[in-house]
C-alpha cells in the first residue's frame, strides 16, 4: 500500500479540473467570507460562484468534446471518462442556474458566502461521486455531496419548516448511509477489494459467499436509492423539497438526484457486472425492477393528489427517478446496455434542466409572495406572462409531450427498454406518463386558465430569477434540436462502460 | 445440514438467554420496592432535574472541531510514519509534500473562517447568564 | 441540368406571392396596387417560364428524381420522411399547364375581381398564391407522402377561395361540403399513404426503390413485402382502393361529386383554374403518377373504368337541365373526368393524359368565358335571363364557342382527339377480352350524345337568340384582361389536340403522335424506364391481363363524331329560334329528378342522419360507458391510492426510518428468496 500511495503522482490530472474548480471556488468563497464575515457583496459571491460553476461546465465540455480517454486517477480511487464528464456537465449546468437563482432569494439572508460555498462543495461532491472507481471514494463522495446538502435544506434557520426538513433529511440520510456503509462492508468481506474492477475480478471466486455478497449488493443499492429518492427510500424528498429553500429544493431533485443514479451506474455496471452477477443468484437488476416499478407508480399517484405545489413537483421528481431507473433494470447480459443507460443519461440531462427550473419559477412565486398551493397561482399568467410560458414549457416537457425535451428522452429510453427486450417496463412507464400528465396540467390550468381569487401585486422583477428561469426554459427547448447530439455522446459514453 | 442453521441458532441462543436469567432472577428474588432502587444511577451523585436539558450549542462547536482536528492528526500519522523511507527511496520532495500542505491548506481556511465567524468565541448565551445569577 | 435546379423555384415563387399578399393584407392592405394580382401574376409568370425551361429539358432527355429535404429521419429501419422533386415529361406537362392557368387566371382575375371594386383583395390573390403553390408543389411531388401533403393543401386552398364571400349566406355553405366531401375521400387516401409505408418502407414514385417498382417484383417474387396477411395481389388492390378513396373526393367522381357543383359560389376564376383546370385534376394525376402501380391490379382497374365511364354519363345527364350557366359546366366538369377515369381505368394511360390537358384548356376557357358573361350581366347566371350576348361580346363569344365545340367533341377541336383517344382505348381493350370496360365504353358513349347538347343548349341559350332581359340588352363591357387570357386559351382549345391526333396518324401516317412520344420515352434513363407509357403496357399486358384487338380508329372516331353532332343538332333543333322555350317540362318526372341532381344530396344526408349517426350515438355510448369509464377508473383508483399514498407520508422520521428499513429488509428478502442464498 505504501509503494502504491508513493507511485501515485500527486496534482491533478486534467480530468478532474472540473471538480477541482468546483472546489477552489468554493474555497475562496471561504476565504472571501473570512476577510470579512460580517459584510456580504452578494453579487461578488454570486458572481464568483457562477464564474466558477461555468468554468468547469466549460472544461468539462471541452473535455468531453475532446473525447476524454478514459483514465484512473489516484490509484484506481476515481475513474475520468465520459461518463464522468457528462455527469459533471449536468451538475455543472444545474449549479450555475442554481447560483443566479440564488442571487434574489439570498437578498435578505445572512451567510450568503457558506451558501455559495455549501453548493459548490456539494457540486464537487457530485462530481467526485460520478468519478468513484472505488466504494471508499464512493462513500467519501457521497458525503461530501449529502452533509452540504443537509446544512443547505435548513438553511433558513428561522423558518421551521426549513429546520425541520434539514433534521429529517439528515436523519434518513444517516440511516441510508448507514446502510451504505455496511453494504460495502459486506462486499469487501466477500470479495476482498475495493476498487470495482478488483471486486468485478473476485467475484468470480465469491459464489460460495454469494448471500454475503448479495446482501452487500442490496443494501449498497439502498444506500444510493437514497440519493436517487427511489421508493422506498424517497420519505425524506417530499418533506425536504418542501422546507428547504426553492433553489435548494432544484439543486437537490436535479443534481443531487443525477449524482445518485451516477454513482449507481458506476457501482453496478462497473463491480458488479450483470452477465457475472445475475447467473450467481445477485440480481440486481431484479432489485432496479421492483424499484422503477415502485418508484414511477408511487412517485406519480402521491404526485397526482398533491394541493402543494412544492410537493407535487417532489412525487413527481420521486416519480422522474423511476423513470431514470429503468436505466438500470433494463439491462441484461448481451443487451443493448449502453443504449439503454445512455437513455438514461440523456433523460437526467433533459431532466436537470426542466426540474429546476419548475423549482425556480417555484422560488420566483416566493418571493412573490405568492401562496404555495395551487389556488394561489391561478392566473398567474395575467400578471406574468414570460415566466408562466416557461413554467408551461417546464410542466409540458416533464409530462413528456412533443415537442419538447422531455419528450425526446423519455421516448428515447421507452424506445431503448422495448429494445433490450423489457417491453412492460416502456409500457409501465407510459401509462405512469400519461396519468403524469394530469397533474402537470392541473398546474398550466391554474396558471393561465382560472381567474386569481386574490388580485396579484408583483412588485420587483428578480433578474437573476428571471434569468435562471428562462436559461433553463432555454435549454429545454434548445435540447430539442440539440438533443440528437446529446443522447449519441451520452450513449457512446456509456457503451464504454460495459 | 444448512450452515444458516448455525447463524439462526446463535440468534435464539443470544435472546434467550438474556430472558432467560432475567425470568429466572425474577422468579428467585423476593420484591421489595424503594424510592433509591428507582431512582436514576448517576455514579453515586443524587439525580438533579432530569436529563432532557438542552445543552448550549457552543459544546457542539468545541465537539465538531475536535473531531475534525482528530480526523486530521489521523491522516498526518500514517504520512509521517512513511515520510523519511520515502524521501530515502528518492521519492521527489514535492511528491510527498504538497499533498498534504493542499489538505492542511484547506483545513486552515475552514479553520480560519470559523474563526473569524466566531465558533470559538466563547459567547455567553444571555439565558445561561440569568439562569446563573438567579441560582 | 441548371433547368432542375431552378426547379423548386416554380413552387416557390407563387408561395412567395402569397406571403407578400398575406403580409400586405395584415400590415398595410393598401400598400399593393391590383390588391396583390401583380405580384402574384408576376410569380405565376415566372413559374410557367421556368415550367417551360424544364420542359425544354425534359425534352431534350432530362429526367430528375431528387430529394430536396429529408424531414424526418426514421429511427432504426423506419423509412425516411423527404421532400423530393420527381420530374419527368407527366410532371413537366403537368407544369406547365398549371402554370399556364393559372398565369391566365390571375390576369383575368384583374378583370373579374378588381375591376368589379371586390374588397379582401389581398386575401383572395394570398388564396390563388397559396393554390398555385401548392398544386405545382403536387405535381413535382417525388413520393406518395409530399403529395398527400399537397393534396390536403389545394383542398384547403379551395375551401378558402370557395368560401370567398363568406358574409353570404351560400359560399360558406358550399365550401364546407366541398372541405368535408373531399376531405371523407382523403381519409382512405391518408390510410393508404400509411399503408404503403408500412407495405413497400418507401412511398417514392420513381427508380428500383419506388414502390410501384417493389411491388412488380413482390407479384414476380423478387421482393418481399408485408402484406397483412392478405395474398399479395389482394392486399395491393385494398391499397389501390384506398388511394383511389382520395381520387374519387377529389375529382369529384361518383358518389363523391356532390361537391363540386356547390363549389360554383367561389369567385369564377377560381372555378376556372380549381374547380376545372387544376385542383380536381389532381386525383387523375395521381393515379397517372403512380400508374406503375394501377396497372398491376385489374380489380382496381376495372373499378376506375366503371366509376368513370359511369360519372361520366350520370353528370352529363344532370347537365341538361340547368339554369345557370356555371352549374353546366360544372356538371361537365364531372363528367370530363369521368372521361378521364376511364381512360385510365381502360388502360389509355396516354388519352387520359391528353384529354387532362386537353381539357383544361377548353374547359378553363368556358368557364372564364362564362366569367366574361357574368361581367357583363352583372352577376346574373340564369341563362334564361340572356340571350343574344353574339353581337355584344364577339371575342368572348368566338372563343366560347371554340371551347363549346372542344368540349362537345367535334372535329378538329383539341375535345375530339382527346375524348375519341380514351372512348378508342375503351373499346380496344374492351373488345381485348374485358367486358367491362366494353360496358364503361357504353356509357361513355351516351354520354358523348348528352354532352353535344347540353353543351349546345348552353351556346344557344347564351349567345343567341335575342336578348331576354333588359340586362342582356346593354351588358356591360369587359376589359382585355378578361380578352387576353380568352383568346390565348381559345387557341389553345382549338389547337391542342392536334398534338396527338390518332385517326390522321393512322390514316396519313403524319404527322407524328406527339404526346404520345413524349410519354413513351425514358429519355435514356434507365431510372425512369418504369415510368414510360412503354412499361405501362407491358405491365397492363402481364398483370392486367388488357390486350387490344387490331381496330382502326377512324370508325369509332366517327361514330362519336356522329354522336356529338347529333347532340348539338337536338340542341339546336329545340333552341335555335329568337325566342327559345323552356322544353324541360317535356321529360315529366325525369326532371324533377334531374333538377335534384337524382337526390344525391339527399340520399347523402338520410345516409348521415339515419346511419351514422345512430352508429355515431352507439360509438359515443360505447366510448363515454366503456371506454371513459375505463379511464374514469382507472384515474379514481389512482386518485384513491394517491390519497392512501399520502397517508404513508406521516411526517413522523421515525416512521420513516421503519418503512424504509422494511422495504429494504423485503427487498432483501425477495432478491434472497429468488437467488437461492438461504439454500
Amino acid at each position: 500500500m505504501i509503494d502504491l500511495a508513493l507511485q501515485t503522482v500527486p496534482g491533478v490530472a486534467d480530468g478532474l479540473l472540473p471538480a477541482a474548480v468546483l472546489a477552489l471556488t468554493a474555497l475562496l468563497l471561504f476565504g472571501i467570507d473570512t476577510i470579512n464575515p460580517k459584510e456580504d457583496s452578494l453579487a461578488l459571491l454570486c458572481g464568483i460562484s457562477v464564474g466558477g460553476s461555468l468554468l468547469a461546465l466549460a472544461l468539462a465540455g471541452s473535455l468531453l468534446a475532446a473525447g476524454y480517454e478514459a483514465t484512473p486517477v489516484y490509484g484506481d480511487a476515481l475513474m475520468i471518462d465520459g461518463t464522468s464528464l457528462f455527469f459533471t456537465l449536468v451538475f455543472a449546468s444545474v449549479t450555475a442556474l442554481v447560483s443566479v437563482a440564488s442571487y434574489d432569494y439570498l437578498r435578505d439572508q445572512d451567510y450568503c458566502a457558506e451558501f455559495y460555498a455549501l453548493v459548490l462543495f456539494a457540486a464537487t461532491g457530485m462530481s467526485l461521486m460520478a468519478a468513484a472507481n472505488s466504494l471508499a471514494t464512493a462513500f467519501v463522495a457521497l458525503e461530501l455531496t449529502s452533509l452540504p446538502s443537509y446544512a443547505l435544506v435548513a438553511f433558513l434557520k428561522t423558518d421551521e419548516g426549513s429546520v425541520e426538513a434539514g433534521l429529517k433529511y439528515f436523519l434518513v440520510g444517516a440511516l441510508a448511509s448507514a446502510v451504505l456503509v455496511f453494504g460495502i462492508s459486506l462486499v469487501y468481506a466477500a470479495t476482498g477489494a475495493m476498487t470495482f474492477s478488483a471486486i468485478a475480478e473476485a467475484m468470480v471466486g465469491a459464489g460460495d459467499v454469494a448471500g454475503v455478497l448479495g446482501l452487500g449488493v442490496v443494501m449498497i443499492a439502498g444506500g444510493v436509492a437514497f440519493k436517487m429518492a427511489a421508493v422506498p427510500f424517497h420519505f425524506w424528498a417530499p418533506e425536504a423539497y418542501e422546507g428547504a429553500p426553492a433553489p435548494v429544493s432544484g439543486f437537490l431533485s436535479s443534481a443531487s438526484k443525477a449524482a445518485g443514479f451516477a454513482l449507481a451506474f458506476r457501482i453496478f455496471v462497473g463491480a458488479f457486472p450483470v452477465e457475472m452477477a445475475v447467473p450467481m443468484g445477485v440480481d440486481w437488476v431484479l432489485v432496479f425492477q421492483i424499484l422503477a416499478v415502485g418508484t414511477m407508480t408511487l412517485g406519480n399517484f402521491a404526485a397526482a393528489t398533491q394541493e402543494n405545489i412544492k410537493r407535487m413537483l417532489a412525487y413527481s421528481s420521486v416519480g422522474h427517478a423511476g423513470y431514470a431507473l429503468i436505466g438500470l433494470a433494463a439491462l441484461s447480459a448481451g443487451g443493448p446496455n449502453g443504449n439503454v443507460l445512455g437513455a438514461s443519461m440523456a433523460h437526467l440531462f433533459v431532466y436537470g434542466f426542466m426540474n429546476t427550473g419548475a423549482f425556480l419559477f417555484v422560488a420566483m412565486a416566493e418571493h412573490w409572495g405568492v401562496g404555495r398551493t395551487l389556488e394561489d397561482y391561478n392566473g398567474l399568467a395575467a400578471t406574468a406572462p414570460v415566466a408562466s410560458v416557461a413554467m408551461t414549457v417546464f410542466m409540458f416537457s416533464l409530462a413528456g409531450l412533443p415537442p419538447f425535451g422531455g419528450f425526446f428522452s423519455k421516448y428515447v429510453l421507452f424506445y431503448a427498454a422495448v429494445e433490450s427486450g423489457f417491453w412492460w417496463l416502456a409500457a409501465v412507464g407510459a401509462v405512469n406518463s400519461a396519468l403524469s400528465l394530469f397533474y402537470y396540467s392541473r398546474v398550466v390550468k391554474a396558471l393561465w386558465f382560472e381567474e386569481a381569487t386574490v388580485p396579484l401585486e408583483i412588485g420587483r422583477r428578480p433578474v437573476g430569477l428571471y434569468v435562471s428561469v428562462l436559461a433553463a426554459a432555454l435549454g429545454t427547448l434548445i435540447l430539442l434540436p440539440l438533443f440528437g447530439p446529446v443522447v449519441e455522446t451520452a450513449q457512446t459514453v456509456a457503451a464504454a462502460l460495459f | 445440514m444448512n450452515q444458516w442453521i448455525a447463524v439462526g441458532a446463535l440468534g435464539v441462543v443470544a435472546v434467550g438467554i438474556p430472558l432467560g436469567m432475567m425470568a429466572a432472577s425474577s422468579m428467585l428474588r423476593p420484591t421489595v420496592p424503594e424510592q433509591g432502587k428507582s431512582a436514576i444511577y448517576e455514579s453515586g451523585e443524587v439525580p438533579t432535574g432530569t436529563a432532557r436539558v438542552q445543552f448550549n450549542i457552543q459544546y457542539y462547536m468545541v465537539a465538531l472541531l475536535f473531531v475534525i482536528f482528530d480526523v486530521e492528526t489521523v491522516l498526518i500519522f500514517p504520512w509521517t510514519v512513511i515520510y523519511r523511507p520515502a524521501l530515502e527511496e528518492g521519492v521527489p520532495l514535492v511528491t510527498l509534500l504538497a499533498p498534504m500542505l493542499v489538505f492542511i491548506g484547506i483545513l486552515v481556511v475552514g479553520l480560519v473562517w470559523a474563526w473569524r465567524n466566531g465558533a470559538v468565541e466563547w459567547v455567553a448565551s444571555p439565558r445561561a447568564l440569568k439562569e446563573k445569577t438567579e441560582s | 441540368m441548371a433547368a432542375f435546379d431552378f426547379a423548386p423555384l416554380i413552387v416557390l415563387l407563387p408561395f412567395t406571392s402569397f406571403f407578400v399578399a398575406v403580409a400586405a393584407a395584415i400590415w398595410r392592405p393598401n400598400i399593393l396596387p391590383k390588391g396583390g394580382a401583380l405580384p402574384g401574376i408576376a410569380a405565376t409568370a415566372g413559374s410557367l417560364l421556368v415550367s417551360l425551361w424544364v420542359a425544354v429539358e425534359v425534352l431534350g432527355g432530362g429526367r430528375t428524381a431528387e430529394t430536396v429535404y429529408v424531414w424526418s429521419t426514421g429511427v432504426g429501419d423506419a423509412p425516411e420522411l423527404v421532400f423530393s422533386l420527381l420530374l419527368d415529361p407527366l410532371s413537366a406537362l403537368m407544369l406547365l399547364i398549371v402554370s399556364l392557368v393559372a398565369t391566365l387566371v390571375h390576369v383575368f382575375s384583374l378583370g373579374y375581381m378588381n375591376d368589379e371594386d371586390e374588397t379582401g383583395l389581398p386575401r383572395y390573390y394570398a388564396g390563388l398564391g397559396l393554390f398555385t403553390a401548392s398544386m405545382l408543389g403536387f405535381v413535382v411531388a417525388g413520393n406518395l407522402l409530399m403529395a398527400f401533403i399537397f393534396f390536403e393543401l389545394v383542398g384547403l386552398c379551395s375551401y378558402l377561395l370557395i368560401g370567398f364571400w363568406f358574409r353570404e349566406a351560400g359560399p360558406p355553405s358550399a365550401a364546407k361540403k366541398a372541405f368535408l366531401v373531399t376531405r371523407f375521400g382523403d381519409y382512405f387516401f391518408l390510410v393508404g399513404v400509411a399503408g404503403v409505408f408500412a407495405t413497400f418502407g418507401s412511398a417514392a414514385f420513381a427508380g428500383p426503390e419506388s414502390f410501384p417498382a417493389v411491388a412488380e417484383a413482390a407479384l414476380t417474387g423478387e421482393a418481399s413485402v408485408r402484406t397483412f396477411g392478405f395474398g399479395t395481389q389482394t392486399w395491393f388492390s385494398v391499397l389501390g382502393f384506398l388511394i383511389l378513396g382520395g381520387v374519387v373526393g377529389k375529382s369529384a367522381q361518383y358518389p363523391l361529386h356532390t361537391w363540386l357543383p356547390d363549389a360554383m359560389e367561389g369567385p369564377t376564376p377560381v372555378s376556372a383554374l380549381i374547380h376545372a383546370a387544376t385542383m380536381v385534376a389532381a386525383g387523375v394525376y395521381l393515379i397517372a403518377r403512380i400508374y406503375g402501380f394501377y396497372a398491376l391490379l385489374p380489380t382496381v382497374l376495372a373499378a376506375i373504368a366503371l366509376v368513370g365511364g359511369f360519372t361520366a354519363l350520370f353528370a352529363a345527364t344532370m347537365g341538361l337541365v340547368k339554369r345557370e350557366i356555371k352549374q353546366v359546366l360544372a356538371y361537365s366538369t364531372i363528367s370530363q373526368y369521368g372521361y378521364m377515369m376511364l381512360g385510365l381505368g381502360a388502360g389509355g394511360y396516354v388519352a387520359a393524359t391528353f384529354h387532362l390537358m386537353t381539357h383544361a384548356f377548353f374547359k378553363a376557357l368556358l368557364f372564364l368565358g362564362a366569367g366574361s358573361v357574368i361581367i357583363a350581366m352583372h352577376h346574373n347566371e340564369d341563362m334564361w335571363d340572356m340571350g343574344g350576348l353574339r353581337k355584344r361580346m364577339p371575342v368572348t363569344y368566338v372563343t366560347f364557342l371554340a371551347g363549346s365545340l372542344a368540349l362537345a367533341g367535334i372535329v378538329p377541336f383539341a375535345g375530339f382527339w382527346s375524348k375519341d383517344e380514351v372512348l378508342y382505348e375503351a373499346l380496344v381493350h374492351g373488345l381485348g377480352g374485358s367486358p367491362i370496360l366494353l360496358a364503361a365504353y357504353g356509357m361513355g358513349l351516351v354520354a358523348v350524345l348528352f354532352t353535344g347538347f347540353y353543351t349546345f343548349r348552353m351556346v344557344l341559350l347564351t349567345f343567341h337568340g335575342d336578348p331576354r332581359t333588359e340586362l342582356a340588352r346593354n351588358p356591360h363591357g369587359v376589359g382585355w384582361n378578361v380578352k387576353a387570357p380568352l383568346v390565348v386559351l381559345g387557341v389553345l382549345a382549338t389547337t391542342a389536340g392536334f398534338l396527338n391526333m390518332v385517326p390522321v396518324h393512322e390514316l396519313l401516317g403524319f404527322p407524328p403522335e406527339y404526346l404520345h412520344d413524349w410519354l413513351a420515352h425514358d429519355g435514356g434513363r434507365s431510372a425512369f424506364a418504369g415510368l414510360t407509357s412503354e412499361h405501362y403496357g407491358e405491365l397492363l399486358h402481364d398483370w392486367a391481363g388488357y390486350s387490344t384487338v387490331e381496330l382502326s380508329a377512324i370508325l369509332p372516331g366517327l361514330v362519336s363524331l356522329g354522336l356529338a353532332l347529333l347532340g348539338a343538332g337536338g340542341a339546336y333543333a329545340l333552341y335555335a329560334g329568337d325566342d327559345p322555350e323552356e322544353h324541360t317540362e317535356k321529360l315529366g318526372a325525369a326532371k324533377t329528378v334531374l333538377y335534384n341532381n337524382y337526390y344525391q344530396d339527399e340520399y347523402q344526408v338520410w345516409l348521415t342522419d339515419s346511419v351514422v349517426k345512430p352508429l355515431s350515438r352507439t360509438m359515443d355510448t360505447f366510448d363515454q360507458g366503456v371506454v371513459d369509464g375505463t379511464v374514469n377508473t382507472v384515474s379514481s383508483v389512482s386518485l384513491f391510492s394517491g390519497r392512501r399514498l399520502r397517508r404513508i407520508q406521516t411526517g413522523v422520521v421515525s416512521n420513516y426510518a421503519v418503512l424504509l428499513t422494511l422495504g429494504l429488509t423485503a427487498l432483501v428478502l425477495v432478491v434472497g428468496v429468488l437467488g437461492g442464498w438461504f439454500a
